[in-house]
């Protein structure tokens, strides 16, 4: 099976609200002077393109049985609050192994001045 | 090898609570006990996006700055639930471009790695 291996999804923008930003720094720990803490990447590339993989009905994932099983981010640098940045998801990887599907979703996010972070999901759904 | 001071993080109720407000992630295995049992597991577990962020803490309070962080790896290996106390692991194996190279992982107090295959890419200041 490799439903929708290749598949791209529309860019999504998104300005990193402050306030916001504030609220996750405290919510994980991080010291929330120090600006945007990098696994708020969760919400600027993954948590806005994810869920136009999830909501797609070609992709048909079976989000009960979905595991997120590996995570990677690489910047180019780290935004900063007020920033707008541009993600775009595309399916890399939609494989079956051993009756388990495994999906690996990659977001590129951009700026007006270049590129600057990518993330690299690997999702298993049990068949 | 050069070893990083080892991390323990406690796993609470409310910081879970608090992550899905903040992550928007309300997915209700992270919220509902009820929900959670029916969805086979033994309870809320933490999302695993919280576990990275306490990895990102980890190698941040080690690098000093996070703009220095320029890849972060992991695999989420075993759950994480209310009352785990997980702690992280690391050690730099070289620099390759600029680049340090440190391998990472996070083991609960019962000793199993709950993440695994840890990579961070560090610039060398």
């Amino acid at each position: 099976m490799s439903k929708v291996s290749g598949k791209k999804y529309p860019p999504v923008e998104t300005t990193l609200d402050p306030v916001h930003v504030r609220a996750f720094a405290l919510a994980v720990g991080a010291d929330p002077d120090a600006g945007v803490p990098p696994t708020y990447a969760a919400v600027y590339a993954l948590f806005s393109t994810a869920v136009q993989l999830y909501g797609d009905p070609e992709a048909a994932v079976d989000f009960r049985h979905l595991l997120h099983s590996e995570q990677e981010f690489s910047w180019t640098r780290h935004p900063e609050a007020g920033e707008t940045v541009v993600a775009s998801g595309r399916v890399e990887e939609d494989v079956e192994r051993r009756n388990l599907r495994f999906l690996t979703y990659v977001t590129d996010v951009d700026t007006r001045d270049g590129p600057l972070c990518r993330s690299r999901m690997v999702n298993v759904i049990r068949g | 090898m050069k070893e990083l001071h080892p991390y323990t993080w406690e796993v609470t109720r409310e910081q879970i609570a608090s992550y899905a407000d903040a992550s928007g992630d309300r997915n209700p295995i992270h919220l509902d006990e009820a929900a959670a049992r029916a969805a086979g597991l033994p309870g809320i577990i933490a999302h695993g996006m919280l576990g990275m962020a306490q990895l990102a803490n980890f190698v941040v309070g080690w690098a000093g700055d996070h703009r220095r962080l320029r890849l972060l790896r992991c695999r989420f290996s075993a759950m994480m639930l209310p009352g785990d106390l997980i702690t992280f692991s690391g050690r730099v194996t070289g620099e390759r471009e600029g680049l340090l190279q440190l391998e990472l992982e996070a083991q609960n107090q019962k000793g199993e790695r709950v993440l695994t295959k840890g990579l961070a890419e560090v610039a060398a200041s």
